[in-house]
């Protein structure tokens, strides 16, 4: 036992060692603690990287950490409390689902702490049920997202174009997907009342379901002029079917985020647009607000960041100012 | 129970075994205390009541998990189920509960219910069709992590009655009722495991099931109820975590089965059956508490936690063998 015991205690001192080189927490007065989802996501990269800016340009210290993918409810949860205990003076928090931070976030009102909804996945009646009051919200608007879709089909056929038009919902039971699609369909419905959905499917967020809808509704509607996909992916599953199909300069593809196979779609001239979200303005601006709320300031309860519309023209151009927070 | 007619050679082998049991590996606590007192050097917020109970709260769900684990790994099974079953049960609880209006303590014993009834399931399927516990707790994982996702329509369940939240977020005399709901498991199974006679034949079918079998352990009996109680547990894990939440999430406890196996075998477990203690699988679910809860205050990417683990998990084992290996030479 008593050489044994000497390795143990060599491995541990290896260990320490070997920690020692992490440097060492020390209590910064006035941390904003920043929770996302996961890092494992370019979406989710692209906002820390606004958060890391805007707070360099305030000039205030943060702390950043995440879970390890986003259905890790509980250990996110854990991490959260774990947060609390460096006291900082706010935490923005993007939770995995609507209520599997609310201990955590009951806790740190409790303790004085500003809390922050970063991109909308906190449910306000659940708040108002739990007594949680949010300093503010914020992330892209998703209804407008899907409305600006709408205006850009319209800009594109005009108003009083006719014919059918598809669109492609994500997951069932996912607000996200549900709010592009309600605001596309609104706004279609207004704008160019000609214009027909005559369809709208639920593609589960999957590039080759979203496929497969393509060509059954191209089947039934040959002469389909225009699709909306809740996501870009979906979006790009259309366009494979809609150019399998021959129907390429017939039909008018719309999809939403505005990632970087979407951008390369565009630019080769395939995919028509799409709504790029902008999760790093998403990232600085909570900074820069919370910093404000701190200081004493109003701030806006609900914060939409705008969204884009990417097409060919405005890629090629590169004039638009917002083009430098697209991911 | 069973018949007394044990042979002598078996009953001195129990006997053993038991005291085996009592002693705790020095080697695991040493890491503990050794881990504790670098986190403490290296962050000023490691030591202190509201961090301890902290790192108790997280270990909690992962804890009663580690439970079952030692129980149906020492008895030389296999659960795969536990992570599932535990969100299986919290939706289970949840929907009872919230969507059909039931009082509270039903809606908590749902959810251990709901958990058994799974682990019931499993003990049936592995002792009368002879399918392998491999095989039977990961088609489970699949079965249970459906219905929960089925049950809830892939959406949380929020708004549990007043005794149920109170049972997760609740805090008597200022500490979590989780944590002592988690405290008390543990007291119990440890003295289940290590003094009683269910403890012992829990054991002796890992060490030889044939030789169990001859003692007069009626060996599939004995297998049916501890995937039942696996399950069961499985359920209080839910339960805790649902009422933690106030809601029932079908996603609850996502990959949680290889996290309790890991701190049953960090703790001394034998993977093959035959040893284990819950002493020491408390001991290797708080280091991974200890170790998870350092790196967060520190601020350290969560990927380098998985690693750190994975590490300690590899080494506990190899320590483990290396003193087994040195004891034979001798």
């Amino acid at each position: 036992m008593q050489p044994f015991v000497a390795k143990i205690n060599r491995f541990t001192l290896a260990l320490g060692v070997a920690m020692a080189f992490a440097a060492p927490a020390i209590a910064e007065d006035g941390e904003y603690g920043v929770l996302m989802k996961t890092l494992a996501n370019p979406f989710w990269g692209a906002m820390s990287q606004g958060v890391e800016d805007g707070a360099k340009e305030a000039g205030v210290k943060y702390f950043l950490q995440a879970a390890e993918s986003d259905q890790a409810a509980e250990p996110q949860l854990n991490l959260c409390n774990t947060m609390l205990e460096r006291k900082p003076v706010a935490m923005i928090t993007a939770a995995i689902n609507s209520t599997n931070l609310l201990p955590c976030l009951k806790a740190a009102q409790d303790a004085g702490i500003k809390v922050v909804d970063l991109d909308g996945n906190l449910d306000q009646a659940v708040l108002d049920k739990e007594g949680i009051k949010i300093t503010f919200r914020i992330g892209s608007d998703n209804v407008a997202a899907g409305a600006q879709g709408a205006d850009y089909l319209v800009e594109k056929l005009g108003k009083d174009a006719k014919g059918p038009v598809l669109v492609i919902e994500g997951l069932s039971g996912n607000v996200t997907g549900q709010r592009r699609a309600q605001g596309f369909a609104a706004r279609l419905k207004e704008q160019a009342p000609g214009l027909e959905v005559v369809a709208s499917l639920p593609g589960d967020w999957d590039r080759g379901k979203a496929a497969s809808i393509t060509n059954d509704i191209l089947t039934r509607n040959p002469d389909l002029v225009g699709i909306f996909a809740a996501n870009d992916g979906m979006a790009l599953g259309a366009v494979e079917a809609v150019y399998a199909a021959g129907k390429g300069d017939q039909v008018t593809i719309i999809g939403v985020d505005g990632n970087s196979d979407a951008v390369k779609s565009i630019k080769d001239g395939r995919l028509n647009a799409s709504v790029a979200q902008l999760p790093y303005l998403v990232g600085k601006q909570a900074v820069e607000n919370v910093k404000k709320a701190i200081a004493g300031e109003s701030v806006t309860a609900d914060i939409a960041v705008p969204t884009l519309v990417l097409t060919k023209d405005v890629l090629d151009a590169g004039k638009e100012p917002m083009l430098q927070y697209v991911k | 129970m069973t018949h007394e007619t044990a042979q002598p050679g078996l009953w001195a082998r129990a006997q053993r075994t038991s005291v085996e049991q009592l002693h705790i590996r020095l080697e695991s606590f040493i890491v503990l205390i050794v881990l504790s007192a670098v986190m403490a050097v290296l962050s000023p917020f490691f030591l202190s009541l509201s961090n301890f109970l902290n790192i108790l709260l997280a270990t909690s769900t992962i804890g009663v998990l580690a439970i079952a684990a030692t129980y149906v790994i020492g008895s030389g099974g296999l659960d795969l189920s536990l992570g599932s079953v535990m969100g299986l049960s919290g939706v289970a609880g949840a929907y009872v509960a919230v969507n059909l209006g039931a009082p509270s303590p039903v809606g908590l014993a749902t959810c251990i219910l709901a958990g058994a009834a799974a682990g019931y399931v499993n003990g049936q399927l592995i002792t009368r069709a002879f399918v392998p516990a491999f095989i039977v707790t990961l088609g489970m994982l699949g079965l249970a992590r459906g219905l929960a996702l089925v049950i809830s329509d892939g959406r949380v369940i929020y708004g549990l009655p007043a005794v149920m939240v109170y049972v997760g977020q609740g805090r008597p005399l200022g500490i979590p009722m989780p944590v002592i709901i988690f405290v008390v498991t543990a007291i119990v199974a440890h003295c289940v495991l290590a003094y009683s006679k269910f403890g012992r034949h829990t054991m002796a079918l890992g060490d030889s099931e044939s030789a169990a079998r001859a003692a007069g352990i009626r060996v599939e009996r004995h297998r049916r109820i501890l995937y039942t109680l696996s399950g069961a547990l499985a359920g209080l894990a839910g339960m805790l975590f649902m009422a933690r939440i106030n809601s029932g999430d079908p996603t609850a406890g996502l990959n949680y089965e290889l996290t309790a196996i890991t701190a049953a075998i960090i703790g001394g477990t034998n993977l093959f059956g035959g040893r284990g203690s819950i002493l020491g699988t408390m001991i290797g679910a708080l280091i991974m508490g200890v170790l998870q809860n350092g790196l967060n205050l520190l601020a350290v990417q969560s990927y380098y936690q998985q690693m750190a683990i994975g590490a300690v998990l590899i080494l506990a084992v190899f320590i483990d063998q290396y003193q087994v290996r040195r004891e034979s030479r001798v």
